[in-house]
């Protein structure tokens, strides 16, 4: 992995890339398992497939698969595809070639997040107040929750899944249905949820500007506060040793390593934006991180060297959602007012 | 970029005082505008539409302690969701069950700064069962509560009581909440227009308005009864001792004041100083210049319980210069 972001040339000129005009705000992206397509989820129920290699002919835009607006997408980790949830209560399975197929129906809820888990190939959704996993040809039901699910993830391994809503997280575990879920509590609405790489920690952005950690094993848990906004995007690095936030003008990470954060300030780097990361991706492998923001930019930076590079998208609409390729090499960008962008970030 | 905020209207009602058919009407009536509709029971209307969206009344206690601070997080999240839609609104229309206490609904508007950014809370709208209104009233608190909470109140039903019950009906909204503008309907009948981004919460009325309402139908004046009041001022307002008295107000009496709203001069400024608060939650901004020679008074209006007018205009009068 080379992403030298001393190299002259980042300052010079963009990194190639290939820009694509959706004209629909951009919910969600992500790249396939084979690195060789990325997907953008539209609001106008269009999931815009693209190579992820930037010289190759451009994919024509397909029709509308959701009757909405496409609020979730992943890589289909069972697959080459993706799969997608909108707010027409549809949960779909999209093949390379683009062709959907149904996976399940909500009639009258939204199918709001995703997560994929690479190595066994599930897939968790929520729609309302319960999360679905589906594995093979089958769809699990874990829920209701006390309120809709607003955040879900995998553990590490991918036997266990954690949902936030009103109250704090609830993890299953997928495959014991009998076994009683357990519950981590912390009062308040939780809007966001990951857990981190190494399956230790769950982490929640609060409706109340700060975010909220808990220790699996011990089921000890920890609040960051002084964020000036909710906090909706959260990304752990690769080996889990820092868990980067949005809502910051530069890039924030909190250390994990060690004995935790308890007691720490955040790191903190990289070039102030106009206004806040509204989004945060965290390298795939290496120590990179991307930051897209309310006000438009998008924002490379090295946690090792301190070191960072601002690139400006065209419209300066806010940055809704980043995605790196599996190789880590390219990254995807989409934004509110539906400017998609591919970039080669080798140089 | 600064988007245009998409005006919402709050639709409140006892049970089966007509606000399913307001609804209805407003989704299948041509009228060239584009409404997002927030329901709380699927299916309960007879449109399938992708306009209509389903909520739970997901209502939660914010994490400062007061108990009045309760939002509805559903709300929020929808909000935000509709906004990744290609096609835009011309407005949203939040539907309340029949039980509910409006204030988790208004106060949602105030507290989220996505959903302050991206709409504005035009009008709390009301609709009232002309027969069976005073009868509510001895159920429980919700049908006087969501009067309170008025801006724009649907008398409906009037082809089911006479002229006389009307007026008895009329004298004891006008006693809990004499700042709503009454529109009396049958079947839910109404040109939109009347009730649909009108501004209504922008306190343009406030200041235009004092109704001198007739009588105050059997004003039996019990303490606990919601009523609502107004302060009025001709000397300028001092910012810093009003922000002070109100903030401390509202702390300690917030579980009992519902709404309040006030067009204020503020000595030295050009602009009124306008300001709204549902329960604890409070907002204010500068609104219209002053013109030359226009004669700057300010006033306050409260809808609430256990409210004592001549403390609260003490309590008021220092705050003038």
């Amino acid at each position: 992995m080379k992403l030298d972001l001393s190299n002259p040339a980042w300052q010079q000129t963009l990194p190639p890339g290939r820009p694509v005009a959706a004209d629909a705000p951009t919910a969600a992206c992500a790249f396939s398992k084979d690195g060789s397509t990325v997907a953008f989820a539209l609001g106008d129920g269009r999931v815009r497939l693209l190579p992820a290699d930037i010289n190759a002919a451009e994919t024509p835009a397909a029709e509308p698969l959701h009757g909405g607006a496409v609020l979730a997408l992943v890589g289909d980790p069972a697959g080459d595809g993706f799969v997608s949830g909108g707010d027409d209560g549809r949960l779909l399975r999209i093949a390379a070639d683009g062709t959907a197929s149904e996976i399940a129906d909500q009639k009258g809820k939204w199918f709001e997040h995703i997560a994929a888990h690479r190595a066994t190939g599930a897939v968790a959704a929520s729609a309302g107040k319960s999360a679905f996993v589906v594995k093979g040809g089958e769809v699990k039901e874990f829920g209701p929750h006390q309120s809709t699910v607003a955040g879900l993830d995998f553990s590490k391994d991918g036997s266990r899944i954690a949902c936030a809503h009103y109250g704090g997280v609830t993890v299953w575990s997928i495959g014991q249905v009998t076994l009683p879920p357990r519950r981590f509590a912390w009062r308040g609405s939780h809007v966001a949820l990951k857990w981190s790489t190494d399956g230790k920690f769950v982490a929640t952005g609060t409706q109340e500007n700060d975010i909220h950690v808990w220790r699996m094993a011990q089921a000890t848990d920890m609040r960051m506060q002084g964020y000036p906004a909710k906090v909706k995007s959260l990304s752990w690095t690769a080996d889990a040793r820092f868990l980067y936030t949005s809502a910051q003008p530069v890039f924030t990470a909190w250390p994990f390593s060690g004995k935790g954060p308890e007691g720490k300030p955040p790191l903190q780097f990289g070039e102030e934006g106009a206004g806040l990361i509204s989004v945060v991706a965290a390298h795939p492998a290496a120590e990179f991180v991307a930051g897209g923001y309310d006000s438009g930019e998008l924002q490379l930076g090295d946690i090792k060297t301190r070191r960072s590079v601002v690139l400006k998208m065209a419209d300066g609409s806010a940055v809704t959602c980043l995605a790196w390729s599996p190789d880590g090499y390219r990254l995807a960008v989409g934004n509110d007012a539906g400017t998609l962008l591919v970039l080669d970030l080798r140089r | 970029m600064a988007q245009p905020q998409i005006p919402v209207t709050v639709l409140t009602g006892y049970l089966g005082a007509g606000k399913t058919t307001l609804l209805n009407r407003i989704l299948s009536e041509q009228h060239g505008k584009k409404y997002a509709v927030i329901v709380n029971e699927f299916g309960e209307l007879g449109i399938d539409n992708d306009l209509v969206v389903n909520a739970d009344e997901e209502v939660f206690e914010m994490n400062n302690g007061c108990i009045c601070c309760t939002v509805r997080g559903d709300l929020i999240r929808i909000i935000e969701g509709l906004m990744k839609r290609k096609d835009k609104f011309d407005g949203i229309l939040v539907e309340t069950t029949g039980l509910a206490d409006p204030g988790p609904v208004a106060q949602t508007f105030f507290t989220d700064d996505e959903v302050k950014a991206r709409t504005r809370l035009d009008a709390i709208v009301t609709v009232v069962d002309a027969k069976h209104f005073l009868g509510q009233l001895e159920q429980g608190d919700e049908a006087e509560e969501q009067v309170a909470f008025a801006d724009v109140i649907l008398l409906n039903k009037t082809d089911l009581v006479s002229e006389d019950e009307l007026k008895k009906v009329e004298g004891k909204i006008g006693s809990i909440n004499r700042y709503a503008r009454i529109f009396r309907t049958q079947k839910s009948q109404i040109e939109l227009a009347a009730i649909l981004d009108k501004g209504a919460f922008d306190l343009k009325r406030i200041l235009e308005f004092e109704p001198d309402f007739l009588h105050h139908g059997h004003d039996h004046d019990h303490e606990e009864e919601v009523k609502s009041l107004s302060l009025t001022a001709d000397r300028p307002v001092d910012p810093d001792r009003f922000q002070k008295w109100m903030g401390a107000l509202l702390q300690l009496r917030g579980p009992d004041i519902f709404r309040s709203k006030g067009i204020l001069a503020v000595d030295g400024a050009p602009r009124r100083y306008v300001y709204q608060g549902v329960h604890m939650m409070m907002d204010s901004d500068w609104g219209t210049p002053w013109k030359d020679g226009e004669k700057r008074s300010s006033k306050l209006v409260f809808i609430g319980r256990n409210l004592d007018g001549e403390n609260l205009q003490r309590g008021f009068n220092d705050c003038l210069k």
